[in-house]
């Protein structure tokens, strides 16, 4: 009785009101708001069927050959791989090597010294070109940050906007610039298509 | 270094928003130029260094490479023909009746026969700059001619922003005026890319110039509709075309050509 008083004293701090209290549990100290579940009774046990032993053995054999046929079955084709036609060179090349190497040449040393310079001219060249490259890109990007500055001194709104991410761009897809020019109204001549992709089953 | 630069930084923040807080309603009138770009469609020509690299690179390839097969088969012909003028009995069954060297033939006639698009095109040779369909190795920048008090001038297409719109959208409303719904581009930003500003003679509204805002835009596909008086021009023909002062701004922050 003194100690629902109490309870009911407490019960507008506790989580949970007193009165969900499981009547089963008794306390002393404040309320520990755990919970057990209900004890499962036991159950009168299942008569055991008889059996066979003959059976159990017999279904237990074949058990033990199935899996093991599939272990057998693993293994076989543990290092087996799917063969990559690219990687592969074909033996037909192998065996015509000898049959396919070009008479080496020898050059002499004024075909060599001019290779040699040429590709010092080019390389040169391509620093230029990459150094050039580099001052374009920091020319244009000096451009957009005064413009965006710019922009900043006018409305601060309209920078604000004009920073945001342009989210229609992605995925970005662009063609060419190509070889020759496409000409136009050109219809392609039919073929047929073979598809010779190999089919790999397990 | 870190704190040298945050503190830069900073310092320029403060420096701006004060000048801003200082400056009473802009006396600017605010307009985005665009800037509509034809990208090349071929391939620009290759210089004289990049011709004698390439020969390089091609037969210093073949030097290294094995036969090909049809290299082979041209061998395996000239041993053929060989057997056969000396009469040695041959197995009339094996020797292929096409030769390589026919092949090589057909083949080449065949390519004789294929014509291929002139990169110099109708327009090039009659000198019209009013379509897309010109000088395909380079860029070309839509240029129009806009009306700027009594006299016209050769411009990007260019329009005054309305309250309520961002600079953006400004963008795609004027081109879309200015040139015709048929014109497809792609912006390529929300940010200008550029800058211009310039005085009026005379002060319109209590405005003492504009400030020019481009946008970057790809050519897609479609026609600037014909009323418009405009063209498409190379870098070089820009600086003929553009004031001298917008010119220089435009250049800022265009891919620059070497060809």
């Amino acid at each position: 009785m003194f100690q629902l008083s109490l309870l009911r004293q407490f019960a507008r701090l506790s989580i949970y009101s007193a009165s969900i209290v499981n009547a089963r549990t008794i306390c002393t100290t404040s309320v520990v708001q755990f919970k057990m579940t209900e004890p499962l009774c036991a159950e009168p046990m299942k008569k055991k069927k008889k059996m066979d032993p003959a059976i159990i053995r017999a279904r237990e054999e074949r058990r033990r050959k199935k899996l093991e046929k599939q272990i057998r079955r693993l293994q076989k084709n543990e290092r087996q791989l799917k063969p990559i036609d690219e990687i592969e060179v074909p033996l037909n090349l192998l065996d015509e090597i000898g049959k396919r190497k070009r008479p080496t040449v020898s050059h002499s040393a004024e075909v060599l010294e001019a290779r040699a310079l040429l590709q010092k001219e080019w390389t040169r060249y391509k620093r230029n070109e990459y150094i050039n490259n580099v001052a374009q890109v920091d020319r244009i990007m000096a451009a957009q940050r005064r413009a965006l500055e710019k922009l900043y001194e006018e409305s601060e709104e309209l920078y604000d906007e004009a920073v945001m991410p342009d989210l229609s761009l992605i995925p970005f897809t662009i063609n060419g610039p190509v070889a020759t020019p496409p000409i136009k109204n050109y219809e392609s001549p039919d073929g047929d298509y073979i598809d010779v992709s190999k089919k790999w089953e397990n | 270094m870190v704190f040298n630069r945050l503190i830069f930084s900073e310092f320029h923040l403060c420096q701006r928003i004060f000048s801003r807080g200082l400056k009473l309603k802009p006396a600017w009138d605010i307009t985005t130029g665009i800037c509509v770009e034809r990208l090349p469609v071929v391939t620009p020509p290759l210089n004289d260094i990049q011709k004698k690299y390439k020969e390089l690179l091609y037969t210093i390839e073949i030097e290294n490479s094995l036969k090909s097969d049809h290299e082979i088969r041209k061998d395996n012909d000239i041993i053929q023909a060989k057997q056969l003028k000396e009469s040695i009995d041959v197995d009339y069954d094996t020797v292929s009746k096409i030769t390589a060297q026919d092949f090589e033939d057909s083949s080449a006639e065949e390519l004789g026969k294929f014509q291929f698009a002139d990169i110099i095109t109708e327009a090039d040779k009659k000198g019209i700059k009013n379509t897309v369909d010109r000088c395909l190795q380079k860029h070309l920048v839509l240029v129009t001619s806009l009306k700027f008090g009594s006299d016209m001038k050769q411009v990007l297409p260019q329009g005054l922003w309305k309250e309520g719109e961002t600079l953006r959208q400004t963008a795609e409303r004027v081109l879309a005026q200015h040139c015709g719904p048929d014109l497809k581009v792609q912006f390529l930003s929300n940010a200008p890319c550029g800058f211009h500003k310039y005085k009026y003679p005379a002060e319109i509204d209590g405005k003492i110039g504009a400030k020019v805002f481009f946008y970057y835009a790809n050519y897609r596909s479609g026609k600037v509709s014909e009323q418009v008086k405009h063209t498409w021009l190379t870098r070089s023909e820009l600086e003929d075309a553009l004031p001298i002062r917008y010119n220089k701004s435009v250049q800022q922050f265009l891919i620059e050509e070497n060809i």
